[in-house]
Order: structure tokens, then C-alpha cells, then sequence
């Protein structure tokens, strides 16, 4: 063997893990936005330890985690048309990510609360859609992804202009695309027409999010400093040590193996201690960022009472094939599609925040 | 836990590239049907001697640990030093089998980090 080929035997695949720690109630924090600026999640769980009981105000904000709906066979063009611009897209934040379409294979579309329609498709598509877009940063010399991205919300791109009526044409006439759409709306002012009417002629569906309670006994929690995030020997736990942890125990992997055992030798990072309990919560779907936001909210007032607990964490896991991540970066899919994060929430409101991504993903912001 | 109740945290960031020790797999074993199942041990004994009949005695000797095993749907979760993906999934993927029956190692998803194993989007049934 050849050395070169000796030294891609041990490549690992790229992948990132930022890591920030600040306070919650610092004014200049951006850690709301962090959560604001990712659009498709599939999955948040929380953890407390030293909790049995969920206190009635966060079990309300669960139950409040609201309905997203599932359009079988929709056309793209329905997204751009008029009407659905004007009742949905200008009037709060509206989420719409094809569903079972695998972006490493297949066509993926995705409306953004900002009004951004993203298509990722192949090149044949592209072509044939005579759209202008931009190759695929993932997708080598020879491009065979194009992104096209349409902003619904330009001033241009009003009932009459030429861009719209191209637009309109391509989707409806050039190359019709048609997907199963996740879509969800959030908007704060009065009450408008809502998607379940406006697609009542489709095929639609509303689901509720699934959501799951355990409690955890006689937990090893590693023991953490939170101005200390590189951690400190002896003292507290680093986050990467941390980020394993919380794989190991959302994982259900046991925690207490010798270094001399046969099968694993994963143990619990030291420091650490016995926790009698933990409260564990899932709750998967398509779960849009204003309620993620109002239930990191509600955790951090968790700790407005005298609570056993030091720290507690909230994760986050994106959808493995949305074509985003953070903001407008492009997403794709290598080894894996993986780009979630966590907090954890110090009793004296600090937190930590671990970002991570992997290989076809660009910084978190 | 914490322990002072320092001042509040200044503002931080770390960026960590490509720093993962380990690198995860959640594989399926497929074996026909009715027939012995293996335990963990065994199953730990598959990998290591997958290992050893494509990449040696040095390919034996990687350390691999088996961190969940469910023997009902033979599915487990494997953890191993980043620069051994490449030979564990390598020797996984040509195992053909075990007590001399066919098998096969699906691997479902892989990741640098443990926690995304615990969501994966591909496996989400909503409906």
C-alpha cells in the first residue's frame, strides 16, 4: 500500500464544535439568536437533574409547543403564489422543509421565516428549471447540486414583475415540482386566515408534536464550572467531556465501565456525583424556534426558586436534510447530516452553548 | 455540579476542528432467521475478529468499545478512536459471517458526536 493511501486510512471525516459560554440575561447575548437563526428542528429533549416533578408553568409550555402541518403533493409554485405570500409569509414567520426527501439524493425545498425560498436540486433539474442559482458549495469541481434561492419578500418580485412571472413559470410549466411539505406558521398580531383553510383543497394533515417524559434514578452528572469550559483537573468537567455525556445518557449507554472491561470503556468523565434523579423530556416534530426560545425561557426561570439542581441542558437536533443550517448556510449531507446544539443553564444563569456540525456545513455563527 | 457561584460568565468562544477523539456507529447485524443470536460478548468477539481478518493483528488490537446492545433487534452503538473508522467500517462492512451463517453489518449513522445518534431526522416517522 502506498503511503498516501495509508494516511487516508485514518482521515477523519471534517466536522466542528463551537463552543461559548456567556450569560443569559447580558443584553448584548446571542444566544436567542443563535436559536432564532435555526429553522428546522426535529428533535429537542431537556434534561434536569434533582427533579421528579415538572413544575405545572413548563409542563403548559410544552403543551404549547403547538401543531405543524403536512401538505402531501404540493407544488412549489403554491409557495410563490400571491396570495400565500401576502396571508402567510408577510404576516409572521412561515416554515415549509419537504418531507422524506434526502438531500444527498433527491430534490429538497425549504421556505424560510424570512421569506427565502431555497431549492437544492441536481443539475438536470436546474437545467431544465432555467432558474438562475449557484453550484452546490459541496459539490466538487463538477457541480452536480445547484442551490436557487428566491426571496418572496423582494420588492421586485411583485404580482406583475418579469422575475415573479418567470418564476411562476418555471415551477408551474418549464419543471413542476411537487413535494410532501412540513409546514408550520407562527405570527404574534390578530388572527388571519390559518393554513389548515388555506390548503383545505390539498391533502393536509395536522400533526402534533410526540412528546416524551422519563425519569432517570442514581445518575452520574460530571461535575461542571461554568466559567470554566475547557474544565479544570480534578475540579469540573470540560464541554466536550459534557457533550459526550449527554450522547451517553440520551444514548441510554451505561455509564459505570472499567477500564479493563471487555466490551466498553466508556465511563462517566470525573469529576463527577450521584444524582438520586433526573427528569428527561423528547418531544419530536417540527418544532419551529419562537417555541424553543420561550421554553429556554421557561428553564431559565426554572432556577427563579431554590432548586437542587446545579445545571441543566436543552438540545436541539436539526433536520438532517433541510438544505440549511444556521441562517442561509448551506447544508448537505456526508457521513452524516448532523448540525445540532445544546445549553446548558447554570443555576446563576450562565450558560454554555456547544454547536456542532458536520461535514458538509459551514462555521455556526 | 458547580460549585462557587463565580461572577457572571464573560463572553467565550471556542472553536474545536476536526477534535473529535472518537467517532460513533450505530450498525444493525442481519442474520437469517431463527438461529442462535449472539450476546454482547460474542458480538464484541464479531467485531474484533472482523477486524483481525482484514487489517491483522495491528487491526485487532483497536480499541473499540460496544456502548448499547438491544440483542432483540441486534442493533448496537460502536465507539472508536477517530483513526480507526476507516478499518472498523471497512472490516464491518466485508464480515459475510457468523458460526458459519451468512451476515451482513448494516451501519445506520455515523457521527463524530455521540448526541447525534440520539435524533436522526432520516428515521422520523411524523404521520
Amino acid at each position: 500500500m502506498s503511503v498516501p493511501s495509508l494516511q487516508r486510512l485514518r482521515q477523519v471525516p471534517r466536522h466542528l464544535l463551537v463552543c461559548e459560554k456567556g450569560h443569559a440575561r447580558d443584553a448584548r447575548s446571542r444566544h436567542a439568536a443563535h436559536v432564532r437563526d435555526h429553522a428546522y428542528n426535529c428533535r429537542v429533549s431537556f434534561l434536569i437533574p434533582e427533579c421528579g416533578m415538572l413544575p405545572e408553568v413548563l409542563k403548559s409550555t410544552i403543551a404549547d409547543v403547538g401543531d405543524y402541518y403536512l401538505v402531501r403533493n404540493l407544488s412549489v409554485h403554491e409557495l410563490v403564489a400571491h396570495e400565500f405570500i401576502d396571508a402567510f409569509v408577510k404576516k409572521g414567520s412561515c416554515y415549509a422543509l419537504t418531507y422524506n426527501t434526502k438531500i444527498d439524493q433527491d430534490n429538497t425545498a425549504a421556505l424560510l421565516p424570512t421569506g427565502k425560498l431555497i431549492l437544492s436540486v441536481d443539475k438536470d433539474t436546474y437545467e431544465e428549471l432555467g432558474l438562475q442559482g449557484r453550484p452546490s458549495q459541496y459539490s466538487g469541481k463538477k457541480a452536480m447540486r445547484y442551490i436557487v434561492t428566491i426571496d418572496l419578500t423582494d420588492s421586485t418580485f411583485h404580482p406583475d414583475s418579469k422575475k415573479r412571472n418567470r418564476v411562476l413559470w418555471a415551477l408551474k410549466e418549464k419543471k413542476p415540482l411537487e413535494f410532501d411539505f412540513l409546514l408550520a406558521w407562527y405570527n404574534t398580531g390578530a388572527e388571519g386566515s390559518t393554513l389548515m383553510s388555506y390548503f383545505s383543497k390539498k391533502q393536509i394533515q395536522a400533526l402534533k408534536p410526540k412528546i416524551t417524559f422519563s425519569t432517570l434514578r442514581d445518575l452520574q452528572c460530571p461535575v461542571l464550572q461554568s466559567n470554566e469550559l475547557q474544565g479544570k483537573p480534578e475540579e469540573s468537567c470540560s464541554t466536550e467531556e459534557l457533550f459526550e455525556w449527554l450522547g451517553a445518557v440520551w444514548n441510554q449507554v451505561s455509564l459505570d465501565n472499567k477500564s479493563s472491561s471487555f466490551l466498553s470503556t466508556y465511563c462517566c468523565p470525573q469529576p463527577n456525583m450521584m444524582v438520586e434523579k433526573a427528569f428527561l423530556c423528547t418531544i419530536t416534530g417540527f418544532i419551529i424556534p419562537e417555541k424553543i426560545i420561550q421554553l429556554l425561557e421557561q428553564l431559565c426561570c426554572y432556577f427563579g426558586e431554590p432548586k437542587l439542581a446545579y445545571w441543566l441542558t436543552l438540545t436541539v437536533h436539526g433536520f438532517a436534510d433541510s438544505p440549511v443550517s444556521w441562517r442561509e448556510s448551506e447544508h448537505g449531507f456526508h457521513k452524516g447530516g448532523e448540525n445540532l446544539y445544546n445549553f446548558v443553564i447554570f443555576r446563576n444563569l450562565d450558560y454554555w452553548l456547544q454547536l456542532a456540525v458536520g461535514t458538509y456545513d459551514d462555521c455556526p455563527p | 455540579m458547580a460549585r462557587a457561584e463565580a461572577a457572571a460568565a464573560t463572553f467565550e468562544r471556542r472553536v474545536l476542528r476536526g477534535a473529535a477523539e472518537h467517532q460513533y456507529l450505530r450498525v444493525r447485524l442481519e442474520l437469517p432467521d431463527g438461529g442462535a443470536r449472539p450476546s454482547v460478548a460474542q458480538l464484541k468477539q464479531l467485531v474484533v475478529s472482523a477486524l483481525r481478518e482484514l487489517h491483522g493483528e495491528v487491526g485487532a488490537a483497536l480499541p473499540v468499545d460496544i456502548l448499547t446492545y438491544d440483542a432483540k433487534t441486534l442493533s448496537a452503538i460502536l465507539r472508536v478512536i477517530s483513526s480507526g473508522l476507516v478499518k472498523l467500517w471497512s472490516a464491518l462492512t466485508l464480515l459475510g459471517s457468523y458460526q458459519n451463517r451468512r451476515c451482513a453489518f448494516r451501519v445506520l449513522q455515523t457521527s463524530p458526536f455521540l448526541l447525534a445518534l440520539a435524533g436522526n431526522s432520516r428515521e422520523l416517522v411524523l404521520d
